[in-house]
């Protein structure tokens, strides 16, 4: 069997460092146009399909059950949803430990069949729970730039 | 279509930071795999790569870049790409070739180097979440399936400190694996003590980086015949894919690999898996993932499989032993050759050639998958002796 040395680091051994240098601009798309230019107006929008009975969100061009268009099926879905499922977090993505462990949550919009991912805040992780109502936070309105962070977090409903 | 068969296998020991380039560990489990039957690389008709995304070993176009290493220089050669899914594709993959009649003999690779990347190859996958909605969020994979585990636990309330012998049993299993990286003895205190990564997910409860290569071969049944007195039959495989909106699946139970279970069972002819199959290597990159594998299998009624993990029914002398390779959890998880590595145990395991691993009763009959792309890749192979 072949791989008999064991290294604890690649740079203890021959080398070359390099990188893929490339940097990328992603269009919103255009149900993402109209998704987060109504986020700038604190509001969020899914898209309908009728023949399936199936609300989406975020909004998109299409039905992936059936292959309608949806683009003339786009609506106001509120800012209220329910803890689907969540987790805290206490590692980056580089693998580096957080100073503060955040709290991630997919949240099913009231009303829909889709889904946000997103942060909770204002509350304890202790207390959080599946099926928990929640509502969308907004940044001040001067601040908001048609982000998915134009929604600082959800919190819980009193 | 003709019937295929598994005539041999290679597989390099699992490593994180291993000195070989991924040429050189696609070359060292292929030369494996052919002098496992003693083969020749002018015996091969044809070569499929499996490998996950480029990022990892971090070449653009890794299919063409491993191909030599894997034994394609001037043959017909193609690679496949289904994220954590791969190596169990892989087999399928090659099915194609050799059961449509175009070729006898396919050589089926599977490579991945994680630890090229840096400063953690978990960096890479910020990319694969969708980049206006979600990857402003920062979402690790870690978080994504501490997400799913919540909601699997809660679905049917199953307690941590209970999915954490999926750990213990997998990580023993592997102290008789060659290639294994993280064999140990361990106790459910221990997996729950260990460092908190995202809750419920501990550190002792995921699979590690690692580096390695996988080789089937694969045979029509007039040459398998020919090359070995026990060719072992490929006789099902089975595909899926969920919604592309992962977070809007049911994430309690795995739909995406029901549905690519049910056409392997399909075409092996297995009606009651449960009782069919003797031995399986469910995808265990995390604890929790080999029992909610268990269920898409359809191996443990839904609910059911935690409770037949404490009786000991999934131990390596169980009713139904799973992961007795020791599992990507023991074993190592170079995503692509991981998933090929439970398609190996089978093969040695069904041959009865396993060694120290052998779990007793002879078995016929075993099943593996694998899972990946965004959390909705199902793939599945049924294989007989």
């Amino acid at each position: 069997m072949a791989l008999i040395e064991r290294f604890q680091k690649t740079t203890d051994i021959g080398y070359w460092q390099g990188q893929i240098p490339l940097n990328y601009i992603y269009t919103v798309g255009r149900a993402g146009e109209k998704f987060f230019r109504e986020i700038i107006n604190g509001k969020i929008f899914g898209a309908k399909c009728e023949a399936c009975n199936i609300t989406y969100v975020p909004a998109k061009i299409f039905c992936e059950k059936c292959f309608a268009r949806l683009e003339d099926k786009y609506l106001d879905v509120g800012t209220k949803g329910k803890v689907y499922t969540f987790t805290q977090c206490y590692e980056t993505y580089e693998g580096i430990r957080k100073e503060k462990p955040s709290i991630v949550t997919v949240i099913q919009i009231d009303g829909t069949q889709g889904f946000l991912v997103h942060w909770l805040g204002e509350i304890d992780f202790e207390k959080v729970s599946i099926g928990m109502p929640v509502e969308a936070v907004f940044k001040a309105k001067k601040d908001r730039e048609g982000s998915i962070l134009d929604i600082k977090y959800f919190k819980p409903i009193k | 279509m003709r019937r295929v068969a598994i005539v041999g296998a290679g597989l390099t020991k699992f490593y994180r930071n291993t000195q070989e380039t991924p040429k050189e560990l696609a070359y060292e489990a292929t030369k494996m795999a052919l002098d496992s039957c003693e083969m020749k690389l002018s015996d091969i008709d044809c070569v499929v790569h499996g490998t996950a995304p480029d990022a990892f070993d971090g070449v653009h176009m890794k299919g063409e870049y491993l191909s030599d290493g894997s034994g394609a220089f001037r043959k017909p050669y193609m690679r496949h790409f289904v994220g954590g899914g791969t190596g169990v594709l892989s087999p399928a993959h090659g099915w194609f070739h050799v059961a449509s009649g175009m070729f006898d003999t396919c050589l089926v690779v599977a490579e991945e180097k994680m630890s090229c990347a840096y400063p953690h190859p978990a960096g890479a996958f910020i990319t694969i979440f969708d980049h206006t909605t979600e990857q402003a969020l920062y979402p690790t994979l870690i978080y994504i399936f501490a997400i799913e585990m919540n909601r699997f636990m809660t679905t049917h309330g199953y307690r941590k400190e209970d999915i954490a012998l999926v750990a213990v049993k997998n990580k023993k299993n592997a102290m008789d694996h060659p290639s294994a990286q993280l064999p140990a003895e361990i106790t459910v205190q221990d997996v729950l003590n260990s460092e908190i990564m995202a809750w419920p997910v501990n550190r002792l409860d995921i699979s590690p980086t690692s580096d390695g290569a996988a080789c089937i071969i694969l045979a029509a049944e007039h040459v398998a015949r020919r090359v070995t007195e026990k060719p072992i039959w490929l006789d099902g495989v089975g595909w899926s894919l969920d919604t592309a909106y992962w977070c809007t699946r049911d994430l309690y139970y795995p739909d995406y690999l029901e549905v690519a279970a049910r056409q392997a069972y399909k075409m092996a002819g297995i009606k009651e898996p449960s009782k069919e199959i003797h031995i399986a290597e469910p995808y265990d990159p995390f604890t929790y993932k080999e029992l909610h594998h268990i269920e898409g299998l359809m191996l443990a009624p839904r609910g059911k499989s935690v409770q037949m993990l404490v009786d000991g029914h999934f131990n390596r002398d169980g009713n139904l032993p799973t992961s007795p390779s020791g599992g990507l959890l023991g074993v190592g998880n170079p995503i692509a050759a991981a998933g090929l590595m439970k398609v190996i145990e089978l093969y040695l395991q069904l041959k009865g050639t396993a060694g120290k691993r052998q779990v007793p009763g002879n078995p016929t009959c075993g099943v593996a998958n694998a899972w990946g792309d965004l959390m909705q890749v199902g793939t599945v192979v049924v294989l007989r002796s």
